[in-house]
Order: structure tokens, then sequence, then C-alpha cells
């Protein structure tokens, strides 16, 4: 029930822009909880990198005097990967194309992390 | 110390080691003889790795306690039983290796000190007997070889073991973060 309620939420979010590609709830410790994904990507691998990174994102914002992590984006040729915490123990992971307008994602997948938050 | 079967790796070593029941027994018969050389050996041992610079500083303070333990295992080289318990003792030693930081080396290179200190004893005490001397020679070798398996393999566990626990803290994963994306690239 929780995780079709969560799939709803991913399912809304990559609705909201076309420019949103992928999206994954995953657990601190690198398990999809939900993802809508598009074929050929493998799903423990993204929970896990993206849990992995992170947690690195966390631990570089503090040792750097950055303050609270609120999210960590890479920007690759080929697009982004956006990830942020929802909630204490979950992270929203989403894949957005290279010319994705990302003020408006960003917007969305806050929005999206605070409600995945208030279901966990 | 991680989970280990010490069931399985003593029938490893041994079996790499050529560590034969017969060279076992062997052991144990020329105990007797060997014994008495034995404390001249182990006094050996620290004189000589006392004039190596880079482990003379872990003998710092606790050589009598050091002696004691290597004479003790000396010892066992020629009572055995050379059985999992006998491993499990070996590879803690490895283990200790590693929590005090010693170099890697120093594992192979003092079962070679021995090693030199053993060939000469049993040249002597078998000096007239050419057949007993090779044995005794084969299974002084096969004993030791499987003694330095063992710890290298407790060595190489618990230096990968600091190093991910390092790697743990630096980066703030958890274990079962780290076991989840080794998990996910394993498949």
């Amino acid at each position: 029930m929780r995780a079709d309620m969560l799939t709803s939420i991913l399912q809304e979010l990559n609705g909201t822009s076309a420019d949103i590609e992928a999206s994954g709830i995953i657990s601190t410790d690198g398990l999809i909880m939900a993802a809508v994904l598009p074929q050929g990507l493998d799903e423990d691998r993204l929970g896990a990198m993206s849990a992995a990174m992170l947690s690195l994102g966390d631990r570089t914002a503090q040792e750097l005097g950055r303050g609270t992590l609120e999210q960590v984006l890479i920007k690759g040729a080929k697009g982004y990967v956006l990830m942020a915490y929802a909630g204490q123990e979950a992270v929203l992971t989403i894949l957005a194309k290279p010319n994705a307008k990302l003020g408006l994602i960003f917007l969305d997948v806050k929005r999206a992390a605070e409600n995945i938050s208030s279901l966990i | 110390m991680a989970q280990i079967d010490f069931e399985t790796l003593t029938a490893h070593a041994k079996s790499f080691a050529g560590l034969t029941p017969e060279r076992e027994a062997l052991l144990v018969e020329i105990g007797p003889a060997v014994s008495p050389a034995l404390p001249g050996i182990t006094e050996a041992f620290y004189a000589t790795l006392a004039t190596i610079p880079a482990t003379a500083t872990f003998l710092e303070g606790r050589l009598d306690l050091l002696k004691q333990t290597h004479l003790r295992w000396l010892g066992g080289l020629f009572t055995g039983p050379f059985d999992a318990a006998y491993a499990k003792a070996m590879y803690r030693v490895g283990h200790v290796h590693v929590k005090v930081s010693l170099p890697v080396e120093f594992m192979a290179g003092g079962t070679a000190l021995i090693g030199d200190r053993l060939i000469a004893e049993i040249d002597k005490i078998y000096q007239d007997d050419d057949k007993l001397r090779l044995e005794a020679l084969g299974a002084i070798n096969a004993i030791l070889g499987f003694s330095l398996i063992v710890m290298q393999q407790s060595f190489q566990n618990s230096s990968l073991h600091e190093e991910l626990e390092k790697f743990l803290k630096i980066t703030g994963m958890s274990r079962n973060l780290f076991n989840n994306l080794a998990a996910a690239y394993s498949k």
C-alpha cells in the first residue's frame, strides 16, 4: 500500500516535467523503496549509488562548513542526476535531460520529497 | 576478527605447505631433541629484530612478554596438535600484527629468520643421520609455511577490514549501505 503511494508520488513528479526521465525513492542504506525508471536502468545500482552519493555529499557539506545538506546535483553530458533527502530515512533521486529547467525541477523535487517524508 | 572457517583454512594451508600427518608426527618426535635449543633461537630472533630499524620500534617496552609468547609458540611447533585451534591462534597473531601496525613483511621475514636458526640446529643435531635430517628439515619447512599462510590470510583480512572502516568513517556511509553498494555491482 505504502509502496503504491510512493510510486504514485513518483509518477506525478515525472509527469510535472517532460525533462524528468526517471525517479526513485531509496532508503538511506541504498535499497529501492519505489521507482519509475526507463527499461535498462538497474534499480539496485541506482539505489545504492544514490544513497552513497548523498552520504558523501552530507559529509562534504559538513566538512566544508556548508551546513545541512539539501541536495546533490551531478551534471553529465547527457543530463542531470539530482538527489535529495526525503525525511531522515529516504533519498529521492531523479534523472533529468541535459537542457532541463532546473529551477522548476528543484521546486517539484522539494515538494515531492516533503510528500514522501510524510508517508515514511 | 571476521568469521572464518578454521577447519577449511587449516586443510587448505596444510595442503599448500605440505604439512602431512607423517611430518606432524615427526615434529613431535624430534621435539625433545630440539627443545633445549629453542630459548636460544628466541633470543637470537629478537636480537636480530632489534637491529632492523623498521621492527625495533615495535619491541620497545614489551620485549620480555614478546619473548615468552614467542618461546611458547616455538615449543608448540614440536608438540602439536596442528589443528583448527592452532590455526585460530596463528590467525590471531596476524590480526594483532595489523592492530599494532607492523609492516607486512614482518611475518615472512620473521619466519625466514626462525627457519634459518632451526635449520642450523637440525643440521647439528642430526649430522650423523642424513635421512632424518632431511625429513626433519622438510617437516620444519612445512610447519613454518603452514603458520605463515594462516598469519598472512589473517593479515590480509584484517588490513582490508581496517581500510574499509576508515573509508566508511570518512564517507559517512553505513556498513549496510556499503554492502548494498557492493552487492549491486556484484551481479
